[in-house]
Parts: C-alpha cells; sequence; structure tokens
C-alpha cells in the first residue's frame, strides 16, 4: 500500500462579512479572489476538487445544487470531487474534514473549501423565518424556536446557577474579542471597540444576554486550498500548515435528546475534542492558539472548559483572568470571532482555519509568539454537533 | 383546547392564506404525509404519546417507524407524563419568528425520575410575561393551529391541525 499524504492548508481569505448589498455568488467570487492574493502562485487549473459548504443557499439564493455554480463563477474545472455540504455552523470546518480525507488518501490533490451564506433577505423577517427550518423543524421550531438567542440564554442561566458564571465575566469575553477584531478589514464590525461597562449597559437580547453578548448574522463567504504536502511545496515558499487530526461527534438533534446532565454540561463537545487530540496525537496544554464557536459569549466560556483548556465551571473566571488575550494561556479567537468578524454559518469554519493557517506561519494580525499547534471548533444546530480540527507546524509522524 | 393561536387562516399566516409547504411553521400531521400520524390524533385526543420498542422496550422520542436503539419496526404507542418542572426559561420579545406572537416564553422542562422522556424545550402558553419562575409546575395542553391545504384528485382537502405546549398549572 502506498504511504498516506499528508494534507496542509496553504491559504485563504474572506470576502467583507456582514449586511453586504452582494448576491450569494458576488461573496463566493470575492472569497476566491481574497484567497488568490493570499496564495499568488494558485491558478484556476490547479484546483482539481471542490467543497461548497452552505446552508441558506436553496433557499435564500435559490442555489439548491451549489456547486456547479460555484464551478462557473470561478472558472474551475474539477475532476476529483465537486459537492456542497450542509452542516449548518459547521459547513466548511466539515469541508475540511471531508478535504483531509480525500488529499490523504491521494483521491484529491488541490481541493478548494468555500463557504458562503447570503442572510439577509428583502425583508428581514424572512430572516427569522428561515430558521424554523435549521433547527428540528416539526418539534423544537414549532414550539417557536427561530434564532437561538433563546436557547443559549437558558444555557447560561443553567451554568450562573451551577457554577456561579457572572454577567461580567461573559462581557469579557465579547470585549477581548473586539479588541482583537477591530483591525481586522473584513470583519463584520471592524473599526468598533468594546468596553465591558457598554457590554453591560447594552440592551437586552434575551435575558441575561446584551447585545454584545450574541454574534451577528452576517452575509459572507470564505475560500481556504487544502492540499497535499508536495503540491503546498509548489504553490508557496511560506512555513506548511498540517491538519493533525479531526473530530466530529453528533448526538441529537431536539432537544428530548440533549446528552448533558443540564444544558451547562456539554459532554458531545468532550467526545469531539478528545477525538481529535487523540488523532493529533496531542492533548489540550500542547495547543498554542484556539477558534472556539463563540456564537454566544457563554459557548466560549463552555468550550473552554469543555476543550480542556481549564477547569470544567471554571470558564467564567478564565475568561476574565486573561487567559484568552495575546500572552494569556490560551489566545481564542484572534481574528475577532464570531462576536466580531461575524458568522456566515458555512463560512465560519472556514475563516477560523485561515487564522489558525496565519498564526502557525507567524503572519497573524494579533500573532501568537511561537505558536505550533492551533485549534478550531464549531457547534452547530441548536448545540448538537460539534466539530475539531487540530492544526501543526509539524505532521502526526 | 386553549385559545393560543389564530386558526382562521388556511395555509401560513405569514403568506396570507397561500400554502408553500416550504414555509410552513408547522409540521404535516395527515396520514397522506406521514407515518407517525397517531401522534397527532391522540393529541386531538388529549394524549401526548410516543412509540415504544416492543422487542427492546426503547421508549423513544420523538416517536418513529423504528426503534432507535434496535431499529425494529415492532413498535407500540404509549403515553408519556403531562406534568413537568421548569428547570429555567426565557422570554422572548425581539426575534421571533413571525406568526409566533411576542413575548414567546420558552422553558427547559424535567420530567422527573422514571419518565422515559427525561427533558424537552417548550413553549409556555397561556402565562403571561414576568409570571414563570423556575420550579413551577407545567402541564401539557393542545390548541387549533393553522390548517393546510392539499389536493387529492381534482379536490382540494383542508387538513385542520393541532399542536401541543405547556402551561402553568394554577
Ligand atoms: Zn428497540
Amino acid at each position: 500500500m502506498a504511504e498516506k499524504k499528508k494534507a496542509v492548508i496553504v491559504g485563504g481569505g474572506t470576502s467583507k462579512f456582514g449586511v453586504r448589498q452582494a448576491h450569494l455568488l458576488d461573496m463566493v467570487q470575492e472569497a476566491m479572489k481574497a484567497c488568490s492574493d493570499d496564495i499568488p502562485a494558485l491558478k484556476p487549473a490547479d484546483i482539481d476538487g471542490l467543497i461548497v459548504a452552505t446552508t441558506m443557499a436553496g433557499r435564500h439564493s435559490s442555489a439548491l445544487n451549489t456547486a456547479p455554480l460555484v464551478v462557473h463563477r470561478l472558472g474551475l474545472k474539477p475532476t476529483s470531487i465537486c459537492i456542497r455540504l450542509d452542516t449548518l455552523c459547521a459547513g466548511s470546518n466539515s469541508a475540511i474534514i471531508v478535504a483531509k480525507g480525500l488529499v490523504e488518501s491521494g483521491i484529491a490533490e488541490v481541493i478548494l473549501v468555500t463557504g458562503a451564506e447570503k442572510v439577509y433577505m428583502p425583508q428581514r423577517w424572512e430572516t427569522n423565518y428561515t430558521q424554523l427550518a435549521v433547527n428540528d423543524h416539526d418539534w423544537d421550531s414549532a414550539m417557536g424556536l427561530g434564532v437561538p438567542p433563546p436557547f443559549f440564554a437558558m444555557i447560561a442561566k443553567m451554568h450562573m446557577k451551577r457554577y456561579g458564571t457572572t454577567k461580567e465575566q461573559m462581557a469579557h469575553v465579547s470585549v477581548v474579542n473586539y479588541n482583537y477584531g477591530t483591525d481586522s478589514p473584513m470583519a463584520h464590525f471592524c473599526g468598533r471597540t468594546l468596553t465591558i461597562e457598554e457590554a453591560l449597559d447594552a440592551r437586552i437580547i434575551a435575558d441575561p444576554f446584551g447585545l454584545y453578548d450574541c454574534c451577528p448574522l452576517s452575509d459572507g463567504a470564505s475560500a481556504i486550498i487544502i492540499a497535499s504536502e508536495e503540491r503546498a511545496r509548489e504553490m508557496t515558499d511560506r512555513p506548511l500548515v498540517y491538519l493533525r487530526g479531526t473530530g466530529q461527534h453528533a448526538t441529537h438533534s431536539m432537544s428530548a435528546g440533549w446528552p448533558g446532565e443540564t444544558l451547562a454540561e456539554w459532554p458531545h463537545l468532550k467526545t469531539a475534542a478528545d477525538t481529535a487530540y487523540k488523532n493529533a496525537r496531542l492533548t489540550p496544554k500542547d495547543i498554542d492558539v484556539a477558534q472556539t464557536h463563540d456564537c454566544f459569549t457563554i459557548s466560549e466560556i463552555i468550550e473552554l472548559e469543555e476543550l480542556g483548556f481549564c477547569k470544567k465551571g471554571e470558564g467564567g473566571e478564565f475568561v476574565a483572568s486573561g487567559a484568552i488575550k495575546l500572552g494569556g494561556s490560551i489566545p481564542t479567537n484572534t481574528d475577532g470571532g464570531l462576536l466580531m468578524y461575524g458568522h456566515p454559518f458555512g463560512a465560519s469554519g472556514a475563516r477560523q482555519a485561515i487564522e489558525i493557517c496565519k498564526q502557525l506561519q507567524g503572519r497573524a494580525l494579533h500573532q501568537v509568539k511561537d505558536a505550533r499547534f492551533g485549534l478550531t471548533h464549531n457547534l452547530s444546530g441548536t448545540c448538537s454537533q460539534h466539530t475539531v480540527v487540530v492544526y501543526g507546524q509539524e505532521p502526526v509522524e | 383546547m386553549a385559545d393560543v393561536e389564530k386558526v382562521e387562516i388556511v395555509g401560513t399566516p405569514a403568506l396570507d392564506g397561500t400554502y408553500i409547504s416550504e414555509m410552513d411553521m408547522w409540521p404535516f400531521e395527515c396520514q397522506e404525509f406521514n407515518r407517525i400520524y397517531p401522534f397527532y390524533e391522540h393529541l386531538r385526543d388529549g394524549k401526548f404519546t410516543t412509540t415504544k420498542c416492543k422487542k427492546c422496550g426503547h421508549i423513544a422520542f420523538p416517536p418513529g417507524v423504528i426503534c432507535p436503539r434496535c431499529w425494529s419496526e415492532e413498535l407500540e404507542w404509549v403515553e408519556l407524563p403531562q406534568r413537568a418542572r421548569v428547570v429555567t426559561f426565557t422570554e422572548t420579545q425581539a426575534g421571533a419568528p413571525i406568526g409566533f406572537p411576542p413575548p414567546i416564553i420558552m422553558a427547559w422542562l424535567s420530567f422527573g425520575e422514571g419518565s422515559p422522556l427525561k427533558q424537552l424545550l417548550s413553549r409556555i402558553v397561556n402565562c403571561k410575561e414576568g409570571e414563570l419562575k423556575e420550579g413551577d409546575e407545567v402541564k401539557f395542553v393542545v390548541f387549533d393551529v393553522p390548517s393546510h391545504p392539499i389536493e387529492v384528485k381534482k379536490e382540494t382537502k383542508i387538513c385542520d391541525r393541532v399542536y401541543y405546549a405547556f402551561e402553568p398549572v394554577k
């Protein structure tokens, strides 16, 4: 049997995230342009595989079979794989797992992973209404669950009750992430900053969440190149960033199947993380920088616990201690995260991968000194699935 | 039955009477489109039910046509508890999907020891904002929701629908 190939992320870019005056396919083209600027040697003919991650395209852009549309608009002629993939907020991170397997097995050599969403509609009500179809429609959605704030607000209330987490500790997450993202030109809230006082004084969205505890919904697209080590060396002189390990764990779709003792425990994330760490031959202590799914401030707090960066229940104190800032034990969401950079569902995983790629190549805007290993995480659905990818400057030997 | 939703409209309230199933906020409940239609028929009788596996005894929720534990097709309908306790809850003013009148009060319910259904997210109806407290007991309630048309040969048949939620025990 031939030796297994090694998969790397070569580089990537995003469109501007935000409330965009643009079609879905405009934003995919913008992301491809940004990716091409990041990897100047890359040509359309180099790409033999395409994975498009999107949830809303079918409904909001009348584009159910999205991959051929992207092929045409980007001038691609894929020969190994050409698919659309949907795992909601984990779409492009799931695509990275698939791309890794295809490259390692030799089925594909150079894969474009792109994630894109057009969220905002000519009438705003439609955006919230579409959310009924991304939850378990016939059950939780029929209870009135549309956009996720009410569900995560209950998670926050449980975490506050069981572990003493405070609104001020949650505010630390948004303040840190806003400060990281303020100079990211493509971020939804580029140029904005935030203080603890502003965060705590913001209008209430769903108790206990104020405005800055919640990430925005964003239009936007991202694009990255996953390639074999050999092909990557032909395209770039930068240090290679290897895909070391992945884990994806799903347990249920609607509330009756919730796997935790209460809403404050996410054992399904722990399982996904343990799987990724095992495949990467690493432990949480080895990780130098992380991009976690901060859809809400409480999410990042619980994720830091379940990913093993602090003890269960101590996430609130941990974020308030400065551990997630540069110089802290685990700088997290160093490009602003979902809270600041924005959240076009299927595009977010690849956006996180771009930041980890830059961190491990030593060229991030907020560079973590000597970062060798990085991690990305997405949750999706009503916190029913978790996706974790671990990257390193060296491959697993 | 509780008077919770407006029921004069056939189809999707957001679309003012025109029915596009893709835009429907409620399930297909009729026999023509759903093999678990007995669940909805039981709702009309005031019963909260699901499917139990005759092979392995597993009680699943939501109901299905096979057992998700052993994949047997030999299932029977059983009743679920109609009382639960509020573990935590949230009251949403903004961002509720159109068709659900705000405020939406949503609670995480616990059915207690011995119940095959341990926990559930449910809307709390017939309850004013500020009334509900953690630990409150709530009970199962059924109400009418908008019907939808289906084409049967050249005729149009109207499928009436119901749904359920929980309300405070007063
Ligand atoms: Zn069974």
